[in-house]
């Protein structure tokens, strides 16, 4: 894999368009692995392959394949254009069983061949020194290969043959006046390789056994068949390998595609646009889907309540109000209250900060995870994926739900985590209430005192001793404005701090939800958007991928 | 026809017999479903149409008229010279042949006048219309009469097996297989081809009677492709076929070759028309072949039909499999009490009482059901923020599990090639629950509640007027019911006993007051029982959205016993007798 990526940067850097079509379809496939059906990604990957390694190689030679039928003259052809005997020719059949390769030019192209994978003994090297003067060095460049036929009883020939059609630059078909209509070559090689149109030549051989005013119509036939087979505009040359009829044309157009060396990259191109074409039409080309902000918020929303959120907050808001108002209220009354149990010490939540980790990395039992809430949870997580992948194909919506609901399983226990080690701040009681609390038993004293004092007199009255003169305060006795006022003073004081502890509770249970709903957002971003982002990026990288592949 | 002696079907019992048998395999066949993508699903519909194309076209009217004329089909690839052939053997120019391939015309059946009414539709090839003129409808079979041919013999020019027009392939495997008398051409360019040689190994299984003729060969090139092919015929199975070479040479004005270049051919065919005994011998060799390859390719039928009921077994299963995980899992869910955690559970609180009050209220149950009448009584809304917390609650679960019972069997059909190949013709998406499901989970609850309503009024019909009925209501008592429901198999433990288990003791003691103890645990069991059966509905109809793609498929589980049953009837009679 490595050596592949190398591969397509040195692509880029040396052979710019192509190299960037097959980036892109690299990255592509790259991201589209295990998501999209294994079989397409792994075509598009060996053209990838094939297409990084052929870049690699010389680009000043031309591969070149004579492909066709047995029987329809290959081999003479083969021999024809090379001008020497090299191909053997014979009326049994099949008559080629192995490749042979001509190389011309003064330089032999070893590596091209070995990749092409034709022994040295089927290699010749075709020095344009042998032509003299007398042809000019058009062919420099080019290694023609004469292949073994694909129709035969011999299976091993198709097999060859397969492989090096997919390896060839340039591909002439040599067709003949009895097999041009077989089913196999158009059904098996010219209909699927249509995408490859401009990289290929189709010879009529045998032209010499078709009476001259049938050839016309016969030439017009096959022409009637190609446009069938969808390769409109592949030139149609008629020849003769026996009598030498139209071997010179056909050389001239293959000289003609060996100068511009444009051949192999038309033909990678060609591939490249097929690979990227089938992947397209299984990954769909609508636009990434965006993870709004507004979606994410509304997950964890759901999945704040799934957590219980809710619910914490509320006994949040429940103890701090319960304590304060033990804190702040009547002494006497509020000790009452001490009856009734502290929501937050029955969650288990309000221990000391030490005591408390210690919990949460155990488990806390805010109401525990139930099925419903579970079900609860899945269905907000199912819900977003189901609203991103809502334009896109199905391998794509289905590799975004897999992605949304692979961490679920963590999800519960990592809520509950989070909400048991949030700091709700709903610990201790504040200043306020403890001065409050101080001036309650103050005035709690001093109507004590009040009542002693008045208990006091009442006695002495009660015994006939002279009543000691008690001081006025604004007309009132001390003693009973101690008692009354510190009653009195003592209810409205509790009665105030209510008004303040509601105002307060609800301050701190909006801040316990604040931080509660954070935490909660940290998980779910975690465990579900995350891993639904990756997918949209493996998404955005596909389809960047083939839109450029396929430019 | 008086020199034929007609001997019928009914004059030879076991001809009639096999006939019986084969009508048998033929409808066995006809009616066998081979409609699941499987490996070998292709080749056995293949193998199927192209048995019963044979059994109509050929070997059941042979077997009824054993004495109509030898028919010999001149099959090939395109371009071979099948038609120059035909005409040049008829000595007329009965079919058209060309320089451009495929030529698509209809077959041509050249016969003795004499021979006319052994080919109309009704006796042989039944699909083909008969015309009397040339045309290039594939869907007819032109007769010429020419008295050329002699009596007891015709001669059919198929199309090509090999040509871009697949209409012409399919064609000439149907004719080749309705042939008492393969006439094989094939030429120098083609004698090694594979899809010919596909054929003759065909003719050579089941030991039809071929002769081959090596047509279009250069004269220096007969010698050496003559004894190659003769060579390829020995190794291949096919030594005692008659190998002819016609040479490759120019054609007469009207397309025919020279007499003396068919001479052989045309002797040959002579003879045999002649001889009765040979003609016999020809028609015996090629139907019993016929027979026995079609009841040998009928095991390999009702193999591939086993196949496919397995597949179909195996993805059944997968999707009850499925859906009765989501049944347990709502079953447990339901009863385990976890549903009388959260939500449910803090509105049955409210219902009750305060939260609070419940933690002392387990020992003194006498003294708390007094407070709790009052709280019922007091607070008859609240009975209804009860039912609709259990009614979120179950829907939710419900919805989920289906939901994930969807996947889970769409996933384990995608693991089969047959299960992705028909979840993908499939417009909606079935990995989800159907779109109207929550609302029907609803719906389904709601009867739930009534149903537990109704069966706590009827329970209480005796008791209407007693105090404790009247206090309670049957409002408060029904939704007591629901909640002693989610906790009867009791599988709160630890901690949650005092909330959870709390509730339903509590919900318990109530209906006990009312009804007794006995009663109240049929009531819970029935409530249960009813809420099992509305899920397990709701549970089937959703896969049923599966096994309705199954069921499309029209897969009979007999049928390939049908099938092994008729072909082994075909065996016996077979072996035991002379047939022909």
């Amino acid at each position: 894999m490595t050596s592949l990526l190398e591969g397509a940067k040195r692509l880029v850097t040396r052979s710019g368009d192509i190299g960037a079509r097959v980036g892109g379809l690299d990255a592509a496939v790259g991201a589209a692995r295990a998501r999209l059906d294994d079989e397409v990604v792994d075509r598009a990957q060996e053209v990838v392959q094939r297409a990084t390694e052929r870049l690699r190689l010389s680009a000043d030679h031309t591969v070149v394949a004579l492909a066709g039928a047995t029987g329809s003259g290959k081999s003479s052809t083969f021999n024809a254009l090379t001008g020497l005997d090299l191909a053997s020719v014979g009326v049994r059949r099949p008559t080629t069983s192995w490749t042979t390769a001509c190389t011309w030019g003064n330089e032999a192209a070893p590596e091209i061949l070995e990749w092409l994978g034709i022994p040295p003994r089927h290699q010749v090297l075709r020095d344009s020194m042998l032509d003299g003067n007398r042809a000019a060095r058009d062919l420099d460049g080019l290694v023609l290969l004469d292949l073994p036929d694909h129709d035969s009883t011999e299976v091993a020939h198709h097999l060859e043959a397969d492989r090096l059609v997919r390896l060839a630059d340039l591909l002439v078909w040599v067709l003949d006046p009895q097999k041009y209509a077989d089913a196999l070559i158009h059904e098996k090689y010219l209909r699927p390789m249509a995408a490859h149109r401009d990289v290929m030549l189709v010879v009529v051989n045998h032209i010499d056994e078709v009476a001259a005013d049938r050839r016309e119509g016969m030439l017009a036939d096959v022409r009637r068949l190609l446009d069938a087979d969808g390769l409109a505009g592949v030139p149609v040359l008629a020849t003769s390998a026996r009598t030498g009829e139209g071997i010179e044309q056909l050389r001239k157009a293959i000289a003609r595609r060996v100068a511009d060396k444009a051949a192999a990259r038309q033909r990678l191109g060609g591939e490249i646009s097929a690979a990227a074409e089938e992947m397209a039409k299984v990954s769909g080309d609508a636009k990434p889907p965006v993870l709004a902000e507004r979606d994410a918020a509304e997950l964890n929303d759901a999945v704040a309540d799934a957590a219980g959120v809710p619910l914490v907050v509320e006994a949040v808001h429940r103890a701090t109000t319960l304590r304060a108002r033990r804190a702040t209220g009547w002494p006497l009354t509020s000790w009452l209250t001490r009856l009734r149990p502290d929501p937050l010490k029955r969650l288990h939540l309000d221990l000391s900060r030490s005591d408390r980790d210690l919990v949460a990395a155990a488990r806390s039992s805010i109401p525990e995870a139930t099925q419903v809430q579970r079900a609860r949870t899945e269905s907000a997580v199912r819900e977003m994926s189901d609203k991103l992948s809502a334009g896109l194909t199905r391998p794509w919506a289905a590799a975004f739900r897999r992605a949304s609901v692979s961490r679920i399983g963590d999800l519960n226990d990592a809520l509950d985590r989070a909400v048991g080690g949030t700091d709700l701040g709903a610990s201790g009681t504040p200043l306020w209430c403890r001065l409050v609390r101080a001036v309650q038993w103050v005035l709690l004293l001093a109507a004590l005192v009040g009542a002693v004092w008045l208990g006091a007199l009442a006695v002495m009255g009660y015994l006939r001793m002279p009543e000691p003169g008690t001081p006025d305060v604004v007309g009132v006795p001390l003693p009973t404005l101690l008692l009354l006022g510190g009653v009195l003073a003592g209810v409205l004081l509790a009665l105030l701090s209510r008004a303040l502890i509601a105002v307060g509770a609800r301050a701190r249970a909006r801040k316990a939800e604040q931080r509660l709903r954070n935490a909660v957002a940290r998980v779910s971003h975690e465990l579900v958007v995350q891993p639904l982002q990756v997918e949209i990026d493996a998404y955005r990288t596909t389809t960047d991928g083939l839109r450029t592949a396929r430019r | 026809m008086s020199h034929l002696t007609r001997r019928q079907a009914e004059d030879r019992p076991d001809s009639a017999r096999m006939v019986t048998i084969l009508v048998r395999l033929r409808e066995a066949l006809q009616t066998a479903k081979l409609s699941l993508e499987l490996p070998d699903a292709e080749a056995a519909r293949a193998a199927r149409a192209g048995m019963l194309d044979q059994l109509d076209d050929y070997v059941v009217p042979r077997l009824i008229q054993i004495d109509a004329p030898l028919l010999t089909v001149v099959g090939g690839s395109t371009g071979a010279g099948k038609s120059t052939l035909v005409n040049s053997l008829v000595g007329e120019r009965v079919t058209e042949p060309g320089v451009l391939r495929p030529t698509t015309r209809s077959p041509v059946l050249v016969h003795n006048p004499q021979d006319a009414d052994w080919f109309d539709k009704a006796r042989i090839l039944p699909d083909l219309e008969r015309t009397s003129r040339s045309s290039a409808d594939p869907g007819a079979l032109q007769l010429v009469a020419s008295p050329a041919i002699p009596p007891g013999l015709a001669v059919l020019d198929a199309p090509d097996i090999d040509s871009v027009e697949e209409q012409n392939r399919l064609l000439a495997a149907q004719l080749l297989a309705a042939a008492d008398l393969w006439l094989f051409v094939t030429s120098a360019a083609r004698y090694a081809d594979q899809v010919p040689w596909d054929f003759l190994k065909q003719a050579a299984d089941r030991s039809a009677a071929v002769a081959i003729v090596l047509d279009r060969t250069p004269p220096d090139a007969v010698e050496e492709v003559s004894g190659h092919l003769a060579r390829m015929l020995i190794s291949r199975g096919l030594k005692d076929s008659p190998l002819f070479v016609v040479p490759e040479s120019d054609v007469d004005e009207n397309g025919l070759l020279s007499t003396d270049k068919v001479r052989d051919i045309r002797a040959w065919l002579s003879s045999l028309a002649a001889d009765a005994e040979a003609r016999t011998a020809v028609v015996r060799q090629t139907l019993e072949g016929a027979i026995r390859t079609i009841s040998r390719r009928s095991y390999q039928v009702a193999d591939a039909l086993t196949t496919q009921q397995e597949v179909v077994d195996r993805l059944r299963r997968e999707s009850d499999e499925a859906y009765d995980k989501a049944m347990a899992d709502i079953d447990r869910a339901s009863a385990d009490g976890t549903l009388l955690r959260g939500e449910v559970l803090s509105r049955w609180q409210e219902f009750v009482g305060t939260g609070e009050l419940l933690k002392t209220l387990e020992s003194k149950v006498s003294w708390l059901r007094d407070r709790v009448t009052s709280a019922v009584r007091g607070q008859p809304q609240q009975a209804r923020k009860v039912t609709v917390a259990v009614e979120s609650g179950l829907e939710t679960l419900i919805v989920e599990h289906a939901e994930a019972a969807a996947e889970r069997c769409d996933a384990a059909w995608r693991a089969v090639t047959a299960g992705k190949v028909l979840l993908d013709a499939e417009r909606t998406d079935l990995s989800r629950a159907s779109r109207d499901f929550r609302a029907r989970t609803q719906r389904t609850i709601r009867d739930w509640q009534q149903g537990v309503l109704d069966m706590v009024r009827t329970e209480g019909a005796d008791k209407r007027t007693t105090a404790r009925f009247l206090a309670y209501g049957v409002n408060g008592l029904a939704v007591a019911l629901m909640i002693v429901v989610f906790a009867t198999t009791g599988g709160v433990t630890g901690g949650e006993v005092g909330i959870a288990g709390g509730s339903a003791v509590l919900g318990q003691k109530l209906l006990e007051a009312v009804f007794g103890d006995q009663a109240v645990r049929r009531l819970a069991e029935n409530a249960r029982k009813d809420l099992r059966r509305r899920v397990e509905a709701l549970l089937r109809e959703e896969e049923q959205r599966f096994l309705a793609l199954l069921d499309a498929q029209g897969i009979d589980p007999r049928s390939a016993d049908r099938v092994r049953d008729a072909a082994r009837a075909v065996d016996d009679l077979r072996f035991s007798s002379r047939i022909v």
